[in-house]
C-alpha cells in the first residue's frame, strides 16, 4: 500500500530563478502563405489598403463597440478567374502581454470564411504599447521570420485568451460594412 | 493554460514540418504536422483544425446554438440527443466524476456565471441550487436528461478532447509527427521527445523546462491569465465542485496522461485536491507535476505525484523531470 499524499511533502525539485526564457514569439505564416491557405483558387490578390475618415472610425466604434487604433485597413481584394473572391484583411491586435497579427478572409458577400493566425509575440508589461518596441516589427509582413528567442519558438499562443482576436474580427467586419461594401 | 513545447525537433529526412494557429475554443489553438509534401501537411492540418471546430461548434457554453446550451435549455424538460462527440466527452465526464468522488464536476456552470466566468443566457431556464453531476444522466441511444435544473459546462474536457480528435485527424491524413497545443492543453506524436515548458506561477513571464515528452498528452491548468478580481481578491475559474468556492491559490498543475481529455479533467481534480488526487491520478495512468513559486530561493518547487507511485507505474511514462 502506497500513501499517495506523500508527494505533496518533499519538492522532487527546485527550479533556480535563473533559467527562464524572456519572452517568446512564433511566425506561422507570412502574408502570401496566409492569402494562399485561405484563398487556395485565387490567382491574384490586389492590395486595396484603405484609410479610414474620421467618421468612419466613428461609425466602426459604434457599430462593433471596439475602438479603433489603427485608421489603415490592409485589404487586398482576392480575384480568381478574374472574378472577385472575396476579401484578404490583415490586422493586428494587442493585448497586455501579447500582440497577434492575423488575417480574415470574407467572402464577397462579406462573411468570415476563415481566420488564420501570421504570428504570435508575447513580452512583458507594458513594452507592447510603446512604439518603440513595436517599430521592432515593421517590416516582418515582408516574410522575414522574427527571431526574438532562440529556445522557445512552439508556444503556447494560448496561454491568453483569443479574446482580442474576437474583437479585432467584429471590428473588421463593421469596417466592412462602413467602409469597403 | 500555459505548457509549451520548444522547436520541433521533428527534421526526418523528406519530410516537411509546418506549423498553423488560429482561435478557437477561447484560445489560440496550434497544429503542427510533419508530412511527405507541403500540400498533404496543409490538408492535414486543415482537417485537424476542422476537427477542432467541430468540438467548438458542439460544446461551447457562450454559444447559444451549440449542444450544450440546447441542454441547459431544454434538459430537465425533455431528453435531448447529442452528437457522438458530445456523448463521449458527457460519458468520461460522468466516469471522472464518479472515480474522484465528484472533485471533477461539469455542474458547477452557475457558479463560473455568478463569478463572471461564463456569460449569461437569459433563455436558459432558472436553476434549483441543489444537484451536481449525478443529476445528468445519460440515456440509450445518445441522450440527455437533466434530472433536476442545473446547468453543464463541459470546457474543463472538451478543449482536451479536441485536442485528442485533433491528433486522430493528424495520425488519419498520415503524418508521421504532430503536436496540437490548444491553449496549454497539449498532445503529440512522432518519434522525438519535446521539452515541455511550463510559466512561473508567480511570474508567467517566466517559462521554465519541465521535462521531456516523447507521446501523449499534458494539460496544464493555473490561474494567472484567467484570474479575475471579485470582491477583493484575485479568483481563478477554478471552483471546487464541494464547497463551490473558487480557487485563489497561485500553483500551476500539469497532469500527462493518455489521452488529453483524461489530462485537461484530471488538472481539476488536482487543483481541487492534491492529496486526493495521487490515487485517481493512478487509476488513469496519469501524474501530475505541481509547480509552486518557492519563497527562498525565488525560483519554483515541482512537486511530482509519480514520487508517490510505485516504481513500474514511473516508468511507465518515460519522462524523466529535468534538473537545470
Amino acid at each position: 500500500m502506497h500513501n499517495f499524499d506523500h508527494w505533496l511533502r518533499i519538492p522532487a525539485l527546485v527550479l533556480p530563478a535563473v533559467i527562464s526564457a524572456p519572452a517568446f514569439a512564433t511566425q506561422y505564416l507570412n502574408v502570401e502563405q496566409a492569402q494562399k491557405i485561405l484563398f487556395p483558387n485565387a490567382e491574384q490578390f490586389l492590395a486595396a489598403p484603405l484609410t479610414l475618415s474620421a467618421e468612419q472610425i466613428r461609425a466602426i466604434e459604434t457599430r462593433s463597440g471596439v475602438r479603433v487604433r489603427n485608421s489603415t485597413v490592409n485589404a487586398w481584394r482576392a480575384q480568381q478567374a478574374g472574378k472577385p473572391a472575396g476579401w484578404f484583411l490583415l490586422d493586428e491586435v494587442y493585448g497586455k502581454h501579447e500582440l497577434i497579427t492575423y488575417a480574415v478572409a470574407l467572402t464577397p458577400d462579406g462573411t468570415v470564411h476563415g481566420i488564420e493566425i501570421l504570428d504570435y509575440r508575447e513580452t512583458h508589461g507594458n513594452a507592447i504599447r510603446n512604439p518603440k518596441w513595436r517599430a521592432q516589427f515593421v517590416g516582418k509582413k515582408t516574410g522575414a521570420p522574427l527571431q526574438l528567442d532562440d529556445d522557445i519558438k512552439n508556444i503556447s499562443g494560448a496561454t491568453l485568451s483569443c479574446k482580442h482576436v474576437t474583437e479585432g474580427v467584429r471590428r473588421l467586419l463593421a469596417s466592412y460594412a462602413v467602409a469597403l461594401k | 493554460m500555459n505548457a509549451m513545447t520548444d522547436a520541433p525537433p521533428m527534421r526526418l529526412p523528406g519530410t516537411v514540418t509546418q506549423v498553423r494557429a488560429r482561435p478557437l475554443l477561447g484560445t489560440l489553438v496550434e497544429i503542427t504536422a510533419t508530412g511527405a509534401t507541403s500540400n498533404q501537411v496543409q490538408s492535414a492540418i486543415d482537417h485537424a483544425f476542422s476537427a477542432v471546430a467541430d468540438v467548438h461548434a458542439l460544446m461551447s457554453y457562450h454559444d447559444a446554438a451549440s449542444e450544450i446550451s440546447r441542454i441547459n435549455r431544454l434538459g430537465f424538460a425533455q431528453t435531448v440527443p447529442v452528437h457522438e462527440h458530445t456523448w463521449r466527452v458527457l460519458s468520461a465526464a460522468r466516469e471522472i466524476a464518479e472515480t474522484s468522488g465528484g472533485l471533477f464536476d461539469i455542474s458547477v456552470a452557475p457558479t463560473l456565471t455568478r463569478l463572471g466566468f461564463l456569460p449569461r443566457h437569459r433563455d436558459f431556464p432558472r436553476i434549483s441550487g441543489q444537484g451536481d453531476w449525478r443529476h445528468v444522466t445519460l440515456l440509450s441511444g445518445r441522450r440527455v436528461q437533466l434530472t433536476r435544473r442545473i446547468r453543464i459546462d463541459v470546457s474543463g474536457i472538451a478543449k482536451g478532447y479536441a485536442v485528442d480528435i485533433a491528433i486522430h485527424a493528424l495520425q488519419a491524413c498520415g503524418m508521421v509527427a504532430g503536436c496540437v497545443n490548444a491553449g496549454g492543453d497539449l498532445r503529440l506524436f512522432g518519434d522525438a521527445a519535446q521539452t515541455l515548458h511550463v510559466r512561473a506561477p508567480h511570474a508567467p513571464t517566466r517559462i521554465l523546462p519541465l521535462m521531456a515528452l516523447s507521446e501523449g498528452a499534458a494539460a496544464t491548468s493555473a490561474a494567472y491569465f484567467s484570474q479575475r478580481r471579485h470582491a477583493g481578491q484575485m479568483i481563478a475559474p477554478l471552483i471546487h465542485p464541494h464547497t463551490r468556492t473558487p480557487c485563489t491559490t497561485q500553483r500551476s498543475i500539469t497532469v500527462l496522461a493518455q489521452t488529453c481529455m483524461h489530462a485537461d479533467a484530471l488538472t481539476k481534480v488536482v487543483h481541487a485536491d492534491a492529496a486526493q488526487a495521487a490515487k485517481i491520478l493512478a487509476r488513469y495512468n496519469a501524474r501530475a507535476l505541481m509547480v509552486e513559486h518557492d519563497p527562498v530561493t525565488n525560483g519554483c518547487r515541482v512537486f511530482d505525484s509519480g514520487t508517490a507511485a510505485p516504481i513500474k507505474w514511473r516508468a511507465h511514462w518515460g519522462v524523466e523531470t529535468r534538473h537545470a
